[in-house]
């Protein structure tokens, strides 16, 4: 299923060795026809980006991610039935995980709290125009963040939502550490900090079906 | 007989004027009070004529016969007289009632007609006039809620529409434009940038519209968030400084609740930002197991003395109702400024 042996190298192996060849491989996942037709020859325009698909779906989107190796993912926010976030999560697990750019109208606190929780790596806004975008993916291709960050009295209503245990992981995730980090400073496995995550996401957005 | 000659007097009236007002135009008939007080009255006096001319012609005592004539004249006016404030019992409640029904209107469906006892005909009717009055009262609500929700489901429609639609047709418009840009000659160059600019724009106004249409994070996030993410984008877009406290662990509240606070807050920081010239507001959703109180207040001019309330008051006092919550709106007292109350008895939901 995840066979990654051949797995051409990552934008950053790229950059650190300056190699014209290897350009970052882009996966984009918008129901939008028309967004994602724009998006696809707005990528595919620039010498360093090639875009390996352009799907409708977040089950498409997985699908492919699972057979090819993808650097970024630009991910529509609002998709027809799985969220992009839902999305994210799910390809943050895979062996290699690519980098994760939410591609979204709303770029609000609230998504951004919720982008957190689903790791993605940066909120780009629709009503950006192509070169910034292009910046966008260049910058999580080398490793980076790029989070709006979350007003005080927002990410303080957030966390009155939830649970003492929650909070905590909230807390920390917004603070910038790794999940690994998260469940080492628990003390829990990461499989249960994994359980514990997709439900604070569910909560966070009311996504459906998280799982 | 004078009953007669007043009752013709009255009927002349209308023909005078037919601008005339309503009340004016009720006047039409003789007060039943007068036509009782009026046949009684006629058949005392009848009766007493009858009695000094047929059983006892020419005397009826051994007095003085202008003392007799007094007499019996006081004897004929204090009947009437009691006959007029005995009837005036009966046909007050009546009369209570009609000033009463001219008095209902929609703003006070919910108050009811004292005294309505089934222990006379005008109790029955008063009861009987309570009854429909609460029978409209639950009508009304009804229909209210039916227009509300249908108003809801449509902005909710127009606001997916707008960006399902022309949000994504607008990004798709922005990419290519994007592209177009970077490869047109250097003295279009500007041009494009511009129509670039301009569609930018567009998108953010189709967005503003969208959110302002529908508050998609109440679904996602429930009220506390909502009002939070309002008073930011308040803020953020109108150079007004909100404070906002949402009281912590709110308790679950029905979905139609969330909705009327929610909407209630922006309607008020909207009024609050085009009417009062105040910098700064204040947010409060505050709650006790029987109430949850909304407040929003500002700092500026408070409402002019004969304010008419506007469209935007009007929405708010009706879904309040919806709700079963009252909604003031009035000045502060203490300072200047205004302030705009909202409390949702919440016993019923819990």
């Amino acid at each position: 299923m995840t066979t990654m042996v051949a797995a051409p190298p990552t934008a950053e192996w790229a950059q650190f060795h300056d190699d014209p060849i290897a350009r970052t491989r882009v996966l984009v996942v918008d129901d939008h026809a028309a967004v994602r037709a724009g998006l696809r020859e707005l990528l595919a325009d620039e010498a360093d980006f090639e875009v390996v698909a352009a799907v409708a779906t977040a089950e498409a989107g997985i699908e492919i991610a699972g057979r090819e190796s993808i650097d970024v993912a630009v991910i529509d926010y609002q998709l027809s039935g799985r969220n992009g976030l839902w999305l994210s999560r799910k390809l943050k697990r895979l062996p290699r995980p690519p980098a994760v750019l939410i591609y979204s109208a709303y770029t609000d606190g609230v998504l951004a709290a919720a982008a957190v929780v689903a790791e993605a790596d940066a909120i780009v806004s629709k009503g950006k125009v192509g070169a910034e975008l292009c910046r966008a993916v260049r910058h999580v291709a080398a490793g980076r963040r790029d989070l709006p960050s979350l007003p005080p009295r927002l990410a303080d209503s957030l966390r009155r939502r939830l649970d003492h245990e929650d909070q905590a992981i909230f807390g920390m995730l917004l603070a910038g550490l790794e999940p690994a980090e998260v469940a080492g400073v628990l003390g829990v496995s990461p499989a249960v900090l994994e359980s514990q995550l997709w439900e604070l996401l569910h909560r966070l957005e009311g996504l459906p079906g998280a799982r | 007989m004078s009953f007669v000659d007043r009752s013709a007097g009255m009927r002349r009236h209308p023909r005078t004027g037919q601008r005339r007002s309503p009340a004016a135009h009720r006047r039409r008939y003789v007060p039943l009070l007068q036509r009782i007080a009026g046949v009684n009255a006629l058949l005392l006096v009848v009766a007493v004529g009858v009695t000094i001319v047929v059983l006892a012609p020419g005397r009826i005592s051994t007095l003085a016969r202008s003392e007799e004539a007094a007499v019996v004249l006081a004897a004929v006016a204090l009947v009437v007289l009691a006959n007029v404030l005995l009837l005036r019992r009966i046909v007050g409640p009546v009369q209570a009632l009609t000033a009463f029904a001219r008095r209902v209107d929609y703003s006070n469906l919910g108050d009811r007609m004292p005294g309505a006892e089934p222990t006379s005909e005008a109790g029955e009717l008063a009861l009987t006039f309570n009854e429909m009055l609460r029978r409209l009262e639950i009508e009304r609500r009804e229909s209210t809620g039916r227009v509300l929700r249908a108003q809801e489901a449509e902005r909710l429609r127009i606001a997916q529409e707008l960006h399902d639609q022309v949000g994504q047709e607008l990004t798709a418009v922005l990419l290519g434009l994007s592209r177009v840009t970077e490869r047109v000659p250097a003295d279009v160059r500007e041009g494009a940038l511009a129509v670039q600019d301009a569609v930018r724009h567009s998108l953010e106004d189709v967005r503003r519209i969208a959110i302002e249409l529908r508050p998609e994070a109440l679904d996602d996030l429930g009220l506390a968030s909502s009002l939070e993410v309002l008073c930011e984008r308040f803020s953020a877009q109108l150079d007004l400084d909100i404070a906002g406290y949402v009281a912590p662990d709110l308790p679950p509240l029905p979905a139609e609740v969330e909705l009327v606070v929610y909407r209630v807050a922006q309607e008020a920081l909207t009024n609050v930002a085009r009417h009062s010239a105040s910098s700064r507001a204040e947010l409060t959703l505050t709650w006790t197991p029987t109430r949850l109180t909304l407040r929003i207040r500002d700092h500026g001019l408070g409402l002019p003395a004969d304010s008419a309330p506007g469209t935007g008051m009007r929405g708010m006092h009706e879904r309040a109702a919806l709700i079963g919550a009252s909604l003031s709106i009035g000045n502060r007292r203490a300072q200047s400024g205004c302030e705009v109350r909202l409390e949702v008895p919440l016993g019923e939901w819990s």
